[in-house]
């Protein structure tokens, strides 16, 4: 029972973090006022380009380099349209999605369902990777764990809200017209915020493929970024929380497949809906509880909205 | 933009028309280079595209199937974006409306004639079921709902999954992820075309008539613009919420109803095919007109049905998938630019609000 409640935790965390990693990235842009509905595609892309790269030169750090280089060009791209020429970015993000994971299939082809010769490795942290159950999950796993829960969200906060840069990107994402007006670049700001959330849209690829599943096969993204996007929502646009709750998704994903392992009379797809029903009832609780979340969560002003200047 | 140009607050129909026409010329142009680059012959294809889609009896039939849904499912985010609510749930309500409808056309026992009404009321009941806590949420407690619609996406698919392989699954012939065909189906009246069809057109129409006319299409509008001036005229503003939601998720329950009884006949994983998702796509193509959304899902649709003519070709459905949004892509593209004109009136004198 210990073993299995330790080795479920483990995954929990692993696989939670891959979304962590997405919904670190989306915060970035949707604080800068894009909503990038390409995740779900770069995540594609990422992982993909993570595998090919790693059958060239077999070192999973070099798989993750490009992953994110694919991952930011991808977003440089869908910025070029939605944010530079200011087509619609609800439209543009689907199309960069479709667009993804058809590529990511016809790029991967040549590696579809073979083993991945490469990838990130557990590194036990001395002592406390000897605790009882949380040991395991928390302080035996591969390096870009302990980087997603423990240093990323640090360095996005800290930039995002205690350097200079951090608040133009914050300005720009609740009134572009006020920081034009003092000299802000928005869009500057915009593509840089949305490029910086298509890299670690890429490295989430490479987690996945690099860590979590080490094998690439068409569409094993499966929902993993749009689940990032509502995280992001979720989260109140924290980047904290949002690393959190991929971890409280991963935990929840992990009871149901608890029940598959302890063999409960419920069938695995609807043990699988667990987590999605376990995160909408985490959004409505909460502000049931504590009517006044409500504005402390609330998105920025200019959310989804394009900028031109000649409207100010 | 450069200093000679302007942007217009509001771009006529035409504009536009040909704004998305160029966009569409420019990513079809890049995919016949790729196409060549590949050994493929573009122009062929693209014949065969012309003949197989717009060209043909057959063609248009398809068409006209593929636009059905898209122009429910654009009408169900469409009525939500018209007041500034973002359903991204059509996929899970249109799960919803075919599980239900499903349940009808599987196990009833009464005459086609009571029952196909019957599995639209329950394919439309299903949609707004499956849309209540989502909107209830949004309503009273300002739940954002674009979260919690889209999460419903994935446990409706699940259902979907867990009935067609589980207690549902086709016996008879063995196929995979699917329960046997529907007793009964909407009736075809031109070559494949079915009564779905036609009661898309009519739904699309109707509500444009209904919000245009009604004290609820003023109202919702109203609210949807600025919450605080509807509250301040004694309109309810979180039962206007609420029942725009649901209508919504009405919509694309239909939409889910009309699919499985009309189209495809059996209720199988997949069955959505993303037409919850184009939805969106076909709602924002439309702009502010309830009327547009009949071309805008016939634009979809040509899409569409332009990709599956390509995997006719031997062009994988990934490669179909990544031209569809290179395409979209550009469409939005040449949507934003056709908004740009030279003015006629000194760009100083053209104070404007978008």
């Amino acid at each position: 029972m210990m073993a299995l409640l330790s080795g479920l935790l483990s995954h929990a965390v692993l696989s939670g973090g891959v979304l962590a990693l997405a919904a670190l990235g989306e915060v970035i842009a949707e604080r800068a006022g894009v909503v990038d509905l390409g995740v779900e595609g770069l995540m594609s892309v990422g992982a993909v380009i993570a595998v090919l790269m790693v059958n060239v030169v077999p070192d999973p750090w070099v798989g993750l380099l490009a992953a994110m280089v694919a991952g930011g060009f991808g977003a440089y791209l869908f910025s070029l349209a939605a944010v530079v020429l200011r087509a619609n970015q609800v439209l543009c993000g689907v199309a960069t999605t479709f667009l993804g994971i058809g590529l990511s299939a016809v790029m991967g082809r040549s590696v579809a369902g073979m083993p991945v010769p490469a990838i990130f490795q557990p590194i036990a942290i001395p002592g406390l990777s000897r605790l009882p159950l949380i040991g395991p999950a928390f302080f035996a796993q591969n390096l870009l764990v302990y980087l997603i829960f423990a240093i990323l969200p640090v360095l996005a906060h800290v930039w995002l809200f205690r350097t200079r840069m951090g608040l133009d990107l914050r300005a720009v994402g609740e009134n572009p017209a006020a920081a034009d007006a003092v000299g802000i670049r928005v869009t500057r700001l915009r593509v840089l915020a949305v490029v910086a959330g298509g890299v670690l849209a890429g490295a989430a690829g490479a987690d996945l493929t690099l860590a979590v599943v080490p094998v690439w096969s068409d569409g094993m993204v499966s929902g993993r970024g749009w689940i990032a996007v509502a995280l992001v929502i979720f989260a109140g646009y924290r980047p904290g929380i949002a690393v959190l709750s991929g971890l409280l998704f991963g935990l929840v994903t992990a009871i149901g497949f608890m029940g598959q392992a302890r063999g409960w009379p419920v069938a695995p797809a609807m043990l699988n809906t667990l987590p999605y029903l376990g995160t909408i009832l985490c959004i409505i609780v909460p502000v049931v509880a504590l009517p006044r979340l409500r504005r402390a969560m609330a998105a920025p002003a200019s959310l989804g909205m394009p900028y031109h200047r000649s409207a100010r | 933009m450069s200093v000679h140009m302007t942007r217009l607050s509001i771009v006529p129909a035409r504009r536009v028309a040909i704004g998305r026409a160029l966009g569409l010329l420019v990513a079809v142009m890049i995919v016949g280079i790729t196409l060549a680059a590949m050994g493929r012959p573009p122009l062929e294809l693209l014949t065969l595209i012309l003949r197989s889609t717009v060209g043909s009896r057959f063609g248009i039939e398809d068409l006209a199937l593929f636009m059905t849904p898209l122009m429910l499912t654009g009408a169900a985010v469409w009525v939500g974006v018209r007041v500034g609510l973002w359903n991204i749930g059509a996929e899970g309500q249109f799960y919803a409306g075919a599980v239900a409808a499903s349940a009808i056309g599987l196990f009833g026992t009464m005459p086609a004639i009571v029952e196909i009404p019957l599995m639209a009321v329950g394919g439309i009941l299903a949609g707004m079921v499956w849309i209540a806590l989502p909107a209830a949420a949004r309503a009273w407690l300002g739940v954002s709902e674009i979260v919690t619609t889209l999460l419903l996406n994935f446990v409706a698919s699940l259902i979907v999954f867990y009935l067609a392989t589980g207690p549902w699954a086709d016996h008879v012939t063995g196929a995979l992820a699917s329960t046997e065909r529907l007793r009964v189906g909407l009736p075809e009246v031109w070559g494949a075309v079915h009564i779905g069809f036609f009661l898309s057109l009519l739904a699309v129409i109707a509500l444009a008539a209904f919000l245009s006319r009604s004290r609820f299409g003023y109202e919702s509008a109203v609210v949807g613009a600025n919450p605080e001036a509807a509250r301040y005229a004694g309109m309810a503003v979180s039962r206007n919420v609420l029942i725009v939601l649901l209508l919504s998720g009405g919509l694309a329950g239909l939409a889910g109803m009309i699919e499985v009884s009309g189209t495809v006949h059996r209720l199988q994983g997949g069955l959505a095919n993303n037409y919850g998702y184009l939805g969106i796509v076909v709602a924002i193509l439309a702009r502010r007109s309830c009327l547009a959304l009949i071309p805008a899902a016939l634009l979809m649709g040509f899409i569409l049905d332009t990709g599956i003519v390509l995997q006719t070709a031997q062009i994988s459905a990934s490669a179909v998938l990544a031209i569809t949004g290179l395409v979209m892509m550009a469409i939005a593209v040449g949507d934003e630019l056709s908004a740009y004109a030279r003015p006629a009136i000194q760009p100083k004198t053209s104070g404007q609000t978008s």
